[in-house]
């Protein structure tokens, strides 16, 4: 069990380190999805049950939704012509 | 050449703060009072076996509806900026297959969701989660199928109506908390059972309730107001 | 004393992308790590090696964690996502106004 503690823990400091590094937005955003859900496992592993299900919904699934609706209408460059997009 | 006299005066920083934490305190946080007092009888005074759940929503209840104003607040300010010059985006949604299957999964997806909300206090889960859930449910709605479906089924007059619906039920707790009792979101004994049954714990279920209409109403508002693009530009000086 | 060294790791990162990033999406990106930061230290501090704070049944034992510091979190987590959101509102407005969202490239502000 602590083995994988530590794991998880080099994991979410590596996962930060690539969301600075990187220059182009869409892959930060990705990389902060990815640091959200081990920041989940990690609460789990330190018995706080009530804060894992809030943290895998906040920022799993929503705080994710509204970086990639809000990156989608500041983009600048190529227009595209597709049709479907939110 | 800015970058590294910022860097280096980081790694000052970080090392002058590891050194001020080494001054906490060697055993934890428990051995003070309030935990012990909530620990011992907090099972006995609320009736729900979840502490987390009795202190957000029965012990300190009042910090509940201060987290509730600030989600008001920041709806309240995405609604009045993002103006409703633009046209809303009729996109054709996905292809007929994840169509096919989110419609099979979204009413178990809302069958989670009141289950969180109603078991708030025997199991983790409470008002905070169920309702984030909710928001979810018309997120898909959005992406998958258009957002013309998502407007006809939940128009945003809908959608106000029930974040204030969720609000006007706490606050209504507290006036008959008032009422009641002796003072402001006091224990009402409305459900007094068995603790560890579903019926049970004042009102705690009603509070969850409410906070999950409000929470839930209120982050679908703010997505559905983020995703609307302009067509032409039209510019307003 | 593992936690402190990456409670402050990570906050220091953070701190370096506010700082020093010109994108203003980078800078919420940023913001949102440092949050992340103080929340799994403040978790870590509750964990005193005990079950979780559920009790089942009337324990007599009652040797449970410290619930105190998970009710304050939760409230801290749903609050971080309204003042991301609200953040990214007025990073689109800017667009329109502005023309971009580089920092140097922002037409109106005096030189």
């Amino acid at each position: 069990m602590i083995i994988i503690e530590y794991l998880l823990m080099f994991f979410l400091i590596l996962t930060a380190f690539m969301a600075v590094f990187f220059t182009e937005e869409l892959i930060s955003i990705i990389f902060l999805s990815i640091l959200s859900m081990v920041l989940t496992a990690l609460y789990l592993i330190n018995q706080a049950p009530d804060v894992a299900l809030a943290e895998v919904v906040i920022g799993t699934g929503l705080n994710t939704a509204i970086f990639m609706s809000a990156i989608s209408q500041v983009r600048e460059g190529e227009d595209c012509h597709c049709k479907e997009d939110d | 050449m800015r970058k590294f006299i910022v860097m280096f005066l980081l790694v000052f920083l970080g090392i002058f703060l590891y050194f001020n934490l080494s001054y906490l305190p060697a055993e934890k946080m428990i051995s003070n009072n309030v935990s012990q007092h909530y620990i011992n009888s907090g099972v006995k005074e609320t009736g729900s076996f979840n502490l987390v759940t009795a202190i957000l929503f029965d012990y300190r209840a009042f910090d509940s509806l201060g987290e509730s104003t600030i989600i008001f607040a920041a709806v309240s300010g995405i609604v009045l900026i993002l103006s409703r010059k633009t046209l809303p985006v009729s996109s054709h949604g996905l292809t007929f297959i994840v169509k096919r299957t989110l419609g099979l999964l979204t009413p178990f997806i809302f069958l989670f969701s009141i289950y969180l909300m109603t078991h708030g206090h025997l199991s983790p889960g409470g008002g905070f989660q169920g309702g984030v859930i909710l928001a979810t449910i018309s997120i898909i709605f959005c992406i998958v199928y258009g957002s013309e479906f998502d407007q006809k089924k939940f128009s945003p007059q809908t959608k106000t109506k029930l974040e204030t619906g969720g609000a006007l039920l706490f606050i209504l707790m507290g006036i008959l908390g008032v009422i009641f009792e002796n003072g402001f979101l006091d224990n009402l004994n409305l459900f007094n059972g068995e603790p560890g049954s579903l019926i049970s714990a004042g009102n705690i279920p009603v509070i969850n309730l409410g906070i999950g209409l409000k929470v839930g109403a209120g982050l679908a508002i703010i997505f559905y107001s983020m995703i609307q693009k302009t067509f032409g530009e039209e510019t307003d000086h | 004393m593992i936690y402190n060294i990456v409670f402050v790791i990570l906050f220091i990162l953070g701190l370096y992308t506010v700082l020093v990033k010109k994108s203003m999406i980078k800078m919420v990106i940023g913001l949102n790590i440092m949050e992340s930061a103080i929340f799994f230290w403040v978790i870590s501090l509750s964990n005193t090696g005990n079950l979780i704070p559920i009790l089942q049944t009337y324990m007599e034992e009652k040797a449970v964690n410290d619930p105190v510091p998970q009710a304050l979190i939760l409230t801290g987590i749903v609050i971080g996502a309204s003042t991301t959101a609200f953040l990214l509102t007025l990073i689109i407005e800017l667009k329109k106004l502005g023309g971009s969202i580089n920092l140097d490239h922002i037409k109106g502000l005096s030189e």
